[in-house]
Parts: structure tokens; C-alpha cells; sequence
């Protein structure tokens, strides 16, 4: 079989010589043993695996086949202890920072008052909920899960890219990838320390139980889904059943005197803690969006009396916010005390006037993207982007500039991925899953995505991207 | 647990026990029309109406093959074995959590193996054939992980509730559209081909074995009758569905007060338990009536659809 390195970029697993890097060398060795015939053999059982399992997502917009497998890649995505330790750490401070920032402008508001982030700019986020103000939620948490997407610049530096705080799904993936390629592939889990990923649920589970209101009896804790049709519907129907949950749908559970039940076939019946799978806006017709039918009548004002933890709370979506993000360096210093551990990239803000004219100008340098949208809509690439398409977003950049930002095109980094033309690089990123409860723990390894089309930077599911199983080396003993 | 959830665990049982139900009768039916053709094409016919009559749809052409077809996949068919496989499938998505991996994985394969056939459009007689066995083998399968891997909670009660009252329904409409066939034999009937109806609708309802255990090898019309509706140990006699069904309510309701389907049921049982000789039809009748009466008090009381 052909192996290719990638010649612009960093390459995961060889050197710019074309040597396998150390840490991929058993790992490499081990799939060049395999013939032509015996790769293909695997593949196509692997397939077969997704499609029994029922392991799919949902593409919207799709008229047949809705159920769609996500295509798993086999070569594993490897990070060494020591490059882990640093990614842990920052994202430790990140997200405690996060927690700070959050707390702070649903409260006092003194990084506002301080100047660190213009109030202005928090107030217009469609994300920040000023109805919350000054409610704080149980135990001050406000982002239990948050699944933050990093990637790697030419240099092999690991720079945040953007932070997930409301609903990041794919940690199913990273645990049914680590399924899958043992079972396909047994032979690889044989010579490397590779650290286990799948204790999630039980950890999930305490992070969950840590803010349950009710102490004294046993909690009763629920996944809120959408429904069948979303497209992370088997994530949250697999989380239900890996933590022993119940999986509710809006229209399960009533609100009375302030607190939430379910209606269950022996009546109704307590919840204490909701991880929800429903953006704010459709959680409550009563306090948000009026026209949704996947929410709860009732839910937020039950939250607000403390009645039910709300996972994760409603309002931290304007943590994530890509303009919000520009200013995450300056909110750990100031919180912290300290310098960020993870870099992250330069950002343009349409919001600041100094920098939009130097957006305006650089259209067809920068990557654009539109502050609240997310899954790789609507945003420009501009070094591949065609004369109208460019044209079409100054317009609309110029129309509503607060929702713009912009940031200098990332390489991002690239790993050998099996193709019907051999083992050939593919563009990568990582999430991270982070979860909040007694401490901050962070899952290790995480979702690696990969843009499947050769050259693509698109690694989103529902936009041709598949993923990798991703190691993270145990330390070794010394 | 989620009135949502027993509703689709509650349909899952139903759909189920519908695919398997018409597996098993289309193998027998396909074999028996075979069997018969050359003899009597007028009956060979008749079989594929009565099946007709027991699990309604429309069937396109009158060939045994597109028979064959028609209640493995048709399109316009909401009672073929592919459809009810599908919503089967569908309510166990909905409710995975609910489930083992074991259960949804089996069903999962069961449909995906059928789908595939059925895109087949070449498919001839042996092919359909081998498509009812291997499906019959799964929605075995499927019922053996049911049994080997679901906890004995409410959720399970559900489901082998629905699946009771599904074979003791579909059982009661098998007999319904037979009987008046058999009981009034047309006076040119040849004697051994009534006696191969009489095996037939024995194995439809997977009672030949156990029948002849009491019985011996003589098929005698009424003691047939008498075994399908009130031999207490055949699984799938009118008596036995009815008492499964009373068991799996009370037991859901706990030790709480009567509920209104288990009023119904438990009626049903005791009339069944004392009846006296009297005519099968109206009897047939009733237990039809009565049981869509439960599932309406069913969807009442638990699902609140």
C-alpha cells in the first residue's frame, strides 16, 4: 500500500523527511504489514459493524437515506503524554475562566465595568440571556460539558479554534470509534499504552448527580432530546442508556407549582437534573422562542427557583460566541492571574470599526464566519472562495458587521487516512470533551474529524467529514 | 416509566409478534397452494384470500408469486412483514435506551436483511422462501434476546404485553376467517385435501406438534376447534393468550385497584374458562371486540395518546 505525507502543513505522522514519527512508528509498522486484499477486508467489516450497530446520524435536507453512518477512518490519531499534559492543562484554565466570565456577567458584571469585553458587545449576543441576570445556577456551574475544537498550525503548535458551550456532541463517536477499531483492528492496542476513554458515562453521570438539588434521595436524572429525527439523536439515546437515564422528549415532562415531572404510565414522577440536548431557544416557549413544540412550558422558571439543574445552563451559549472568543486571553488574566496556556488564533472583530475595515479589505485572505452559527455554516473561506461569493458576504458583512469576525486562514494539520488510492493526508481537528462537576476533568483524547475530500478544511459531519479513533499515550513508567 | 416509551415498547411487542405471525403463515400458505393446485386451483386461490382476510392489504397480481411479494414487501401493504418490521424497528430507535444492544442489534440486521431482498426486484420462489425462513430466523432471534438480555422491569412487561395480545387477536382472526370454509366443506370436497386444511391451519398456528401430543394423529374437526381455543397449555390457543395477557396487566398495575383494561381482559378470561359447547364464530367475534376494547382502555389509561 502507498503512503503519502503531506507536503504543506504539518503532518501528524512523518517528519518533513518523510521518517514515521516516533510516536506513530509501531502503529505504522503494524498497518504496512497488512496486504492490499486484508485492509479492504477490515474496511468493509467495520462498515457493516456501523450499519448493524444502527451508528448513524441524520443529515437534514437529505430525502433518502436520512440515516447516514458517519465514516469512521482506522488509522489512529496519536498524541504523546507529554504534548497531552499541556492540552489538559489549558483547557483546564480555559474553562475555569469560562465558568468565571459566566458567573460574572449573569452577576456583578465586573469584567464589564473593568473594560476587559465592552458591555455592548455582551448585551447584543444573541446567546446572552438577560432575563438570567442574577440567577445563579446550582453550585455556580454553568457549563458542565463543553467540547472545545483545537487544531494544529504549520508549526504543530495546538491553538484553540472554538469553544463548545451548550450542546457539543460527539463524544458517542469517540466511544464507539474506540469500540470499533479494537474490534477491527485488535492488533494495534497491542503494543502501545493507549488511555481508556470509556469510564465518560459514569464520569458524565457524576457531573450530573453533583448538581441535583435533591441530596437526600436518589436524583432522578433525564436526557431532553429533540427527538428521533435529530441528527445527534443516537448520541443522546446512547448516553441514556451507557448512564442508566431516562431519554425524555419535551412533551414527557410537565411543569407544576415550579417543578419538573415526567409522566410516566404510574403517574407523575420528580426530575431533578436535565441534560439538555435542546438549544435555549427552543427549551421554553414560555421564556424563549414561542413557537417551539420541543421545549417545556414552565422549564426556565423552575430552573430560576432552583428547582431543577439545567445542564448546561441556559444562557452559556454567549461563552462560545466567536466574537466573545477574541477576548478569551484577556479574561483569563484577568480572572486567573495567568497567561493562557492555549494559544488560540488572531481575530478580527466586525464589532471593532479599526478591524473591519481591515476585513473589508482582506476578504479574500481571511476565513469570515458568522458569530452565532456553527457545524461550518455560514461562513467564507476567502483564499478559495470565487469573486461573487466574496462579493455577496462583504455585503452582508457591511449590513450587520457585529456578527462577523474574522480570522487569517489556519493550515490545519494532517494525518495519513486510508483512501481508495492508499493511505493519503487528510486535514484534522480535535474536540476535547471537558466536563465540570466536582472538578474540571478532561476526557483524554476526544473526537479527531477529518475532512475526507483530499485538500478539504471542512472536517463537519453533516459536510463530508468522518472521524478517527484518537490515542492518547499513558505516561511512560519510568 | 415514560408513558412515551411503554407506547413504543407496547407497539414493538404488537409489530413483532404481526411479522412473525404472517412469516409463518405465508410459509404454510405458500406450501399448501403448491400442494393443492393441480387438484383444486379454485381453494389453491381461496388460501391467499383468506390470508387476505387475516392481515389486510392489497396484494398486486394473483400469482403465488406475487402473493409471495405483496405480504413480504409490498408497497401498498401496511400488514406485509417488511412494514411491520420497519415500525417494530422504528419504535425500538425511538426507545434504544430502553433496550439491550443485543435486542436492537438483532431486529436491526432482521430488517436490514429483508430490506436488501426485497430491493431486489429478480427475487423468484425459492428466493422469497428463503427470505420468510431467514426472517423467521431472525424474528426468533429477536425474541431470544428479548427473553435473554431485557431486564424484568415494566419496560419488558410492555412489550411481551403487546406481543400477547397481538398473537391472541391475530389467532382469533386466523380462526374467524377459516372456519366457516371448514365447517361447511363444499359437498365436492375430496376427503384427504380437507384433512391437509385442517394440518394447515394447525402448523399456521404452530400447533401441529403440540395438538398431536394430546391427540394423536387424528385430526378430528372439532377437537382441533376445542384445542385452538381452550387447551391451557398451547401458546398460542385462544385460553392461553388470554390468561397471558390478564397475567402481564395485572402484574403492571401492580397491587393496585382493578384497571379498566384489566376488567376487560380478566372478563374474557372467565368466560373463556367456563364456556360451555356452543358455537366457535360468535365466540371468535367477542374476543376481537373485546380485546380492541382493552387496547382503547390500554392507550387511556397508560399512554395518554
Amino acid at each position: 500500500m502507498k503512503w503519502t505525507h503531506e507536503a504543506s502543513g504539518f503532518d501528524e505522522a512523518f517528519e518533513p523527511s518523510g521518517r514515521a514519527r516516533p510516536h506513530y512508528k509501531t502503529v505504522l509498522s503494524i498497518l504496512q504489514g497488512f496486504s492490499g486484499p486484508e485492509i479492504e477486508r477490515r474496511e468493509r467489516l467495520q462498515k457493516l459493524s456501523l450499519l448493524n450497530q444502527g451508528i448513524t446520524f441524520t443529515v437534514y435536507g437529505e430525502k433518502d437515506g436520512i440515516e447516514r453512518i458517519f465514516p469512521f477512518d482506522f488509522v489512529p490519531r496519536i498524541i504523546p503524554a507529554a504534548e497531552w499534559r499541556g492540552i489538559e492543562a489549558g483547557l483546564v484554565q480555559r474553562i475555569t475562566a469560562l465558568g468565571l466570565f459566566l458567573r460574572d456577567i449573569y452577576g456583578e458584571q465586573k469584567c464589564l465595568k473593568d473594560g476587559i469585553v465592552p458591555a455592548p458587545l455582551v448585551y447584543s449576543r444573541h446567546e446572552y440571556k438577560r432575563e438570567l441576570l442574577g440567577v445563579v445556577p446550582p453550585r455556580g456551574i454553568f457549563t458542565h460539558i463543553v467540547g472545545t475544537d483545537i487544531i494544529r498550525n504549520d508549526a504543530g503548535e495546538y491553538l484553540v479554534l472554538e469553544d463548545n458551550c451548550r450542546c457539543p456532541s460527539g463524544v458517542s463517536y469517540v466511544l464507539e470509534n474506540r469500540n470499533l477499531l479494537q474490534r477491527v483492528f485488535p492488533e494495534l492496542f497491542g503494543a502501545s499504552p493507549v488511555q481508556p476513554v470509556k469510564d465518560y458515562p459514569d464520569l458524565l453521570l457524576q457531573t450530573l448527580q453533583h448538581v441535583a438539588s435533591r441530596m437526600s434521595q436518589k436524583p432522578v436524572i433525564v436526557i431532553l432530546t429533540p427527538g428521533l429525527y435529530n441528527s445527534a439523536y443516537f448520541e443522546h439515546s446512547f448516553l441514556a442508556r451507557e448512564m442508566g437515564v431516562f431519554l425524555v422528549e419535551g412533551h414527557d415532562l410537565i411543569v407544576e407549582d415550579n417543578h419538573v415531572f415526567m409522566r410516566t404510565t404510574q403517574g407523575k414522577q420528580r426530575v431533578d437534573v436535565i441534560y439538555r440536548r435542546i438549544d435555549d431557544d427552543y427549551l421554553d416557549p414560555l421564556a424563549f422562542r414561542r413557537d417551539s413544540i420541543l421545549g417545556v412550558p414552565g422549564l426556565v422558571n423552575a430552573y430560576r427557583d432552583g428547582h431543577v439543574a439545567l445542564a448546561n445552563a441556559p444562557g452559556a451559549g454567549v461563552a462560545d460566541d466567536k466574537s466573545i472568543y477574541a477576548f478569551i486571553p484577556a479574561l483569563i488574566r484577568y480572572y486567573l492571574g495567568e497567561d493562557a496556556r492555549l494559544p488560540q488564533v488572531p481575530t478580527y472583530l466586525g464589532f471593532r470599526q479599526a478591524d473591519l475595515a481591515y476585513i473589508l479589505d482582506h476578504l479574500d485572505t481571511l476565513v469570515v464566519k458568522t458569530t452565532g452559527d456553527s457545524g461550518g455554516y455560514g461562513m467564507l473561506m476567502g483564499p478559495f472562495a470565487t469573486k461573487t461569493e466574496i462579493e455577496a458576504f462583504r455585503d452582508k458583512v457591511r449590513r450587520n458587521p457585529g456578527n462577523y469576525i474574522a480570522q487569517p486562514l489556519v493550515n490545519l494539520s494532517a494525518h495519513a487516512t486510508y483512501t481508495d488510492r492508499g493511505f493519503e493526508p487528510r486535514r484534522i481537528d480535535l474536540r476535547p470533551f471537558v466536563l465540570y462537576g466536582d472538578k474540571i476533568r478532561v476526557l483524554p483524547g476526544g473526537l479527531t474529524r477529518v475532512a475526507l475530500r483530499p485538500g478539504s478544511y471542512v472536517v463537519n459531519s453533516s459536510q463530508g467529514g468522518g472521524s478517527k479513533d484518537t490515542w492518547v499515550l499513558a505516561p511512560r513508567e519510568a | 416509566m415514560l408513558s412515551r416509551v411503554a407506547n413504543a415498547l407496547y407497539w414493538m411487542g404488537r409489530y413483532l409478534e404481526r411479522a412473525e405471525n404472517l412469516t409463518r403463515c405465508l410459509l404454510v400458505t405458500e406450501e399448501l397452494s403448491t400442494e393443492i393446485h393441480a387438484f383444486n386451483e379454485k381453494l389453491a386461490q381461496a388460501e391467499w384470500s383468506d390470508l387476505g382476510a387475516i392481515f389486510p392489504g392489497d396484494v398486486d397480481g394473483g400469482s403465488d408469486l406475487d402473493h409471495l411479494r405483496g405480504f413480504l414487501a409490498g408497497a401498498r401493504n401496511p400488514y406485509s412483514i417488511l412494514f411491520s418490521l420497519g415500525k417494530a424497528r422504528e419504535n425500538a430507535r425511538a426507545v434504544r435506551e430502553a433496550l439491550s444492544v443485543e435486542v436492537f442489534v438483532t431486529l436491526n440486521e432482521t430488517y436490514r436483511a429483508l430490506e436488501a431482498h426485497a430491493s431486489d426486484g429478480s427475487a423468484d420462489r425459492p428466493d422469497v422462501r428463503g427470505a420468510l425462513s431467514t426472517t423467521h430466523t431472525g424474528l426468533l432471534s429477536i425474541v431470544g434476546a428479548v427473553e435473554h438480555t431485557l431486564s424484568r422491569d415494566q419496560g419488558w412487561l410492555f412489550l411481551k404485553l403487546g406481543e400477547s395480545l397481538e398473537r391472541v387477536y391475530r389467532t382469533a382472526a386466523y380462526l374467524r376467517a377459516k372456519l366457516p370454509g371448514l365447517l361447511t366443506p363444499p359437498p365436492d370436497t375430496d376427503i384427504p385435501l380437507y384433512y391437509v386444511q385442517w394440518r394447515s391451519l394447525l402448523r399456521s398456528l404452530s400447533s401441529l406438534e403440540n395438538y398431536r401430543k394430546l391427540h394423536g394423529a387424528r385430526l378430528e374437526p372439532h377437537a382441533v376447534i376445542e384445542f385452538m381455543l381452550f387447551d391451557p397449555h398451547a401458546p398460542r390457543s385462544i385460553l392461553f393468550g388470554a390468561a397471558a395477557v390478564k397475567a402481564h396487566l395485572e402484574e403492571i398495575s401492580g397491587t393496585r385497584e382493578l384497571t379498566v383494561p384489566a376488567r376487560i381482559v380478566g372478563r374474557l378470561h372467565a368466560r373463556l374458562c367456563y364456556h360451555d359447547e356452543g358455537p366457535a364464530l360468535p365466540l371468535l367475534d367477542d374476543v376481537q371486540a373485546e380485546l380492541g376494547r382493552t387496547h382503547d382502555a390500554l392507550d387511556l389509561l397508560y399512554f395518554g395518546t
